[in-house]
C-alpha cells in the first residue's frame, strides 16, 4: 500500500556564512590561535583571517570575521577581477594568481579582515576553510557558528526567549527576596 | 636545533644607557629549567646581588615567559613579572593573565629583563625589532587605564599590549602591582613598586612573529583536545559562571572564610559575596584572557547605590574577601568599587585590604588613635571608609602613607604590641585562606618562597574532600589522614607534590586553574604535551619534570637564603598557631607547625635544622654555580 504519493516541496539549500554573536565572545581569540594554526602552520595571530577587537575599556569583544556581506566591496574595488564571488554560496574568492597586490581590497573591507602580510608579500582572506571553518569549531562559547542565515535567525530567536525567560526569573526572585535589583 | 614553542631569545633594557641587548637563550637552560619563572630565578639569582636594595638601581624586573606561551593549549595566556620584592625583601613573583606575555612571544622574545634606573619617566616600547624606550613624563601621574589608552593612541594600534603602574607603583607603594588590560593585575609583592623605582610608567609590547612547535599537527590534536576537557570539566563549567566567586560559599561552609583580619573563619555576611548572589544582579558579560575556553572573568556593572554606574571587571575571590569578610563588610559594589581603585592605582587588593583591617583591628584595640589616623575613627563594615583608606595607601596621602610600607613595616613603626594584629609571612600579607581549618595551606604560607601566598602550594583536594584524586595522586595508604584538613599528618607529602606541579605550570606558563579544584591537567599531560612542543624528549618522564620542579623550588629557597631567611622564618601568624578557631565547624583548631615543617624540609632534602637545602641536593639539582655567587655581597 502506498501512504504518500505526492512529491516533497523543494527546499533551496542555504549557503552557510560565519554568524557572529558578540554577546558571548569573551575575547579570548582561540580562533586566531585555530585559524593561524590551520592556515599557516604556526601560531601567529598577525597572519589569522579573523580579528578579535577588545574593549578593555567597556568590557567588550567584538569578533570580525569575513562575511556575511549584502555587498561585497573587496570584489567591486578589485582592478583585475582577481577578487570573485561565489553566486551561490555568496563566499568571495581571492585568486592570487591574478592579484596584483594593490591593497584595495583591504581597504575596502568593512570588518577589516582582508589584510596585507608584509613579509610574504600576499593578501590575506578567508576562505571559511572550504566549509569547515577551523574558527567556529574552534570558539569555545559558540560566538562564532557556521549555518545558514535561516539557522541564524531561529538560534537569535531561540537564544533571546532563553535572554527574556532568565530575566523574569530574575526579577521574580530580587522581588522575592526584597526588591533589590 | 631550536627547540618548539621558544622564540630563542632574551631581550634586555638597560635603562642607564638607554639601550637594547639581545641574548640567545642559553640551550641548558631549556631542560634544566624548561622557563617562565625557571628562567627567571636562574637570571635573578645570578645578576641580583645579595641584600641588594629592592627599589635600587641592581634590582631587575623580569618580565618572563614559558614554551607554552602564545600557543593553542589552553590557558596559554599568562605571564610572569618577576623581581626582588621591595614589600618583604626576599623572592617576589606575580603571574598574571591577559593578553601581553603572548604579544611578547609574537615579538620574538621569550623573556625581558629591565635593567638600571631611568634618570625621567620613560616607557619601554618592544615591536617585533624597533625597540625604544620612550620619554613618558606626560604620562606620569595617569591611572593605569589612561596609560594604556594614551599609549594605544600614541602608536595608532588598539592591539599594543600595555603593562602599566599607576600612581601607587610611582610613589613606591611597598605593594603596587602591574596592571595590564586594564584589570589584570601582577598584583603581590610589589613588582609596580620596583618598575616605579625605576622611572619606568609602562611597558608595551606589539608582535608580529610567529611561535612554531615541533611537531605542528600532533599538537594542534592534543591541544584540541585539552580545550574539550576544559569544557567538559564540570568545576570550569561552574568557574565559567561564577569565576572564583565560587569559593565564597565553600569557604564559608568549611569555615576558613577570613573574617575580622583573620580573627574568625566565618562572616555572618557572607550570602552577599557568593557567586550565586552576585552574578544575577551584577554581571552583564564573561571575558577570557588569551587562549582560554575557561573565561572566569567577569564584567560587572552597578545600577543604584552609592558606587552607581561602576563598570568594571571583577574582583576576583581574593578580593571579595579582601574588601568583605575580612573588613566585615558585606556588600558587592563596595568590593567592585575597590576593585576599581586597585586597578587604577595600580595597588594589590589583597594586601591593601590585608593593611586596613590590621589598622582597624589595632585601632579597636587602642594602639593607634583617630590623631594618628587624621580624624578617621576605624570600625569594622565601613565601606566609606575602607575606599577612603584605600584612594590614601594608594597616594601615599596621611595615614595612607604609613599602611603603604606594609602591614609588617606599619606595625614595626606603630610598636606597642600591634605586631601580633599585622596578619603576614616574611612580610607579605596572608591570603584568603586559613590555616586552622585546612592544615596543609598553613605549611603552604609557612613554605612559600615569597611569603604567604596560596598559588605555590595550595592543596585544594584534601579541603575539599576529593578522596578518590587523592587515593590515585598520593596513594591509598595515606587515606583518610591526608583528606581530613585538621590533622597535619602526610600534608608535607600533598604540598610537595602539588608545590611540584605548580612549578611545571609556572614555568610552561599555564594558568592555575587548569592545574587546581581538583586539577584538570597532571603532571603525565605535561609530560605527553612537552615533547611534541619542544621536541626535548626528556621532559616526557615525570620524574625529569619532578626534578625540574625541585631545582625552581631550591633554587628559590637558595635566593631567600642568601637573604637571610631560614627555618625560623618558616612561620605563621600566632593567630593561626595560638588563637584557636572561635567559632564555626573548624572551632578550636589551631595549626601546628613543627611536624609539618620537619617532613616538608626531609621531603625537599633540606636541612631539618636550618631549613636551608643540603649540599647533596644542591649538587643532585645542579645549583652548585650558586656557591660561586653566595659571597658577592
Amino acid at each position: 500500500m502506498i501512504l504518500c504519493t505526492g512529491t516533497l516541496d523543494e527546499v533551496d539549500t542555504l549557503p552557510s556564512m560565519l554568524i557572529v554573536d558578540q554577546t558571548k565572545c569573551t575575547g579570548c581569540r582561540i580562533c586566531e590561535l585555530a585559524c593561524s594554526a590551520k592556515k599557516e602552520g604556526v601560531f601567529r595571530p598577525s597572519l589569522a583571517r579573523l580579528k578579535v577587537v577588545r574593549y578593555d575599556d567597556l568590557g567588550v569583544d567584538i569578533p570580525n570575521v569575513c562575511g556575511p556581506c549584502e555587498e561585497a566591496p573587496c570584489v567591486e574595488v578589485c582592478p583585475v577581477y582577481a577578487m570573485r564571488r561565489d553566486p551561490i554560496s555568496r563566499m568571495t574568492f581571492l585568486d592570487e594568481d591574478k592579484c596584483i597586490l594593490c591593497k584595495s581590497c583591504a581597504g575596502a573591507c568593512v570588518n577589516g579582515v582582508i589584510r596585507l602580510d608584509t613579509s610574504r608579500m600576499r593578501i590575506l582572506k578567508c576562505d571559511h576553510c572550504g566549509g569547515d571553518p577551523e574558527c567556529a569549531k574552534a570558539c569555545p562559547t559558540g560566538a562564532i557558528q557556521y549555518a545558514t542565515a535561516a539557522q541564524a535567525s531561529v538560534l537569535s530567536r531561540h537564544d533571546k526567549i532563553t535572554g527574556y525567560l532568565r530575566e523574569i526569573r530574575r526579577t521574580a526572585q530580587t522581588q522575592e527576596s526584597g526588591g533589590e535589583s | 636545533m631550536k627547540p618548539g614553542g621558544y622564540a630563542g631569545r632574551i631581550l634586555r633594557a638597560d635603562l642607564n644607557r638607554r639601550d637594547f641587548r639581545v641574548e640567545p637563550v642559553p640551550s641548558e637552560w631549556v631542560a634544566e629549567y624548561i622557563g617562565g619563572d625557571g628562567f627567571a630565578a636562574r637570571i635573578l639569582y645570578d645578576e641580583v646581588p645579595a641584600k641588594a636594595d629592592p627599589l635600587g638601581e641592581k634590582n631587575r624586573l623580569i618580565l618572563a615567559t614559558g614554551p607554552v606561551t602564545g600557543t593553542l593549549w589552553p590557558m596559554s595566556g599568562r605571564t610572569v613579572f618577576i623581581s626582588k620584592s621591595p614589600l618583604t625583601g626576599i623572592w617576589g613573583e606575580s603571574h598574571v593573565g591577559g593578553f601581553i606575555g603572548p604579544e611578547l612571544k609574537y615579538a620574538g622574545y621569550d623573556v625581558l629583563v629591565i635593567e638600571g634606573r631611568a634618570e625621567k619617566p620613560v616607557y619601554v616600547s618592544i615591536c617585533d625589532q624597533d625597540l625604544e624606550i620612550i620619554n613618558a613624563s606626560d604620562l606620569w601621574g595617569l591611572k593605569t587605564d589612561e596609560v594604556s589608552a594614551a599609549i594605544r593612541s600614541r602608536h595608532n594600534d588598539p592591539d599594543v599590549q600595555v603593562a602599566a603602574i599607576g600612581p601607587a607603583g610611582e610613589r613606591c607603594v611597598r605593594f603596587a602591582s602591574v596592571i595590564v588590560n586594564n584589570a589584570r593585575a601582577a598584583g603581590r609583592t610589589g613588582m609596580g613598586a620596583v618598575l616605579g623605582s625605576k622611572n619606568v610608567k609602562a611597558i608595551a609590547v606589539r608582535g608580529h612573529q610567529g611561535i612554531a612547535v615541533n611537531d605542528h599537527e600532533r599538537f594542534v590534536e592534543l591541544a584540541n583536545d585539552a580545550h574539550r576537557r576544559v569544557r567538559q570539566n564540570p568545576q570550569a563549567q561552574q568557574m565559567h559562571k561564577y569565576g572564583t566567586w565560587v569559593l565564597t560559599a565553600v569557604k564559608q561552609t568549611i569555615g576558613e572564610l577570613p573574617t575580622y583580619n583573620h580573627r574568625t573563619g566565618v562572616f555572618s555576611g557572607w550570602e552577599k559575596l557568593s557567586g550565586d548572589y552576585i552574578r544575577p544582579r551584577y554581571t552583564i558579560g564573561d571575558r577570557a584572557c588569551f587562549g582560554c575556553s575557561l573565561g572566569c572573568k567577569k564584567v560587572n556593572y552597578i545600577r543604584e547605590g552609592p558606587y552607581a554606574g561602576t563598570l568594571e571587571e571583577g574582583p576576583e575571590y581574593e578580593g571579595l574577601m579582601a574588601f568583605g569578610s575580612l573588613l566585615g563588610i558585606s556588600d558587592f559594589p563596595t568590593a567592585l568599587r575597590a576593585n576599581q581603585i586597585c586597578n587604577r592605582l595600580g595597588v594589590d587588593m589583597i594586601s591593601a585590604g590585608s593593611c586596613i583591617a590590621f589598622a582597624t583591628e589595632a585601632f579597636q584595640n587602642g594602639l593607634i588613635d583617630s590623631k594618628m589616623t587624621g580624624g578617621i575613627d576605624l570600625e569594622w563594615g565601613n565601606s566609606e571608609q575602607a575606599l577612603r583608606l584605600l584612594d590614601m595607601i594608594g597616594n601615599r596621602t596621611g595615614f595612607g602613607d604609613l599602611l603603604a610600607e606594609g602591614s609588617r613595616e606599619a606595625s614595626r613603626r606603630i610598636g606597642r604590641g600591634s605586631e601580633q594584629f599585622a596578619i603576614h609571612v616574611k612580610g607579605l600579607e596572608v591570603s584568603g585562606q586559613d590555616g586552622r581549618t585546612h592544615r596543609s595551606i598553613g605549611l603552604s604560607h609557612a613554605t612559600g618562597a615569597r611569603g604567604a601566598d596560596h598559588l605555590r602550594s595550595l592543596v585544594t583536594v584534601d579541603q575539599l574532600g576529593y578522596q578518590e584524586v587523592a587515593a590515585k595522586r598520593w596513594g591509598c595508604d595515606k587515606l583518610p589522614e591526608i583528606v581530613d584538613p585538621y590533622t597535619e599528618k602526610y600534608k608535607a607529602a600533598a604540598v610537595v607534590e602539588t608545590e611540584n606541579t605548580y612549578c611545571i605550570r609556572d614555568a610552561l606558563i599555564v594558568c592555575w586553574y587548569s592545574v587546581s579544584w581538583p586539577p584538570i591537567f597532571w603532571m603525565e599531560d605535561f609530560a605527553q604535551m612537552l615533547p611534541v612542543l619542544t621536541g626535548v624528549s626528556r621532559f616526557g618522564e615525570r620524574k625529569n619534570l619532578i626534578e625540574i620542579a625541585e631545582r625552581q623550588v631550591t633554587l628559590k629557597r637558595l635566593f631567600n637564603a642568601r637573604e637571610g631567611i631560614s627555618r625560623k622564618d618558616d612561620t605563621l601568624p600566632k593567630r593561626f598557631t595560638v588563637d584557636p578557631m572561635p567559632e564555626g565547624p573548624g572551632k578550636g583548631q589551631k595549626v601546628n607547625l613543627e611536624p609539618m615543617l620537619n617532613d616538608y624540609y626531609r621531603l625537599r632534602g633540606w636541612d631539618e635544622i636550618t631549613g636551608l637545602p643540603t649540599e647533596e641536593t644542591v649538587r643532585r639539582l645542579t645549583l652548585e654555580w650558586t656557591h660561586s655567587h653566595s659571597a658577592s655581597s
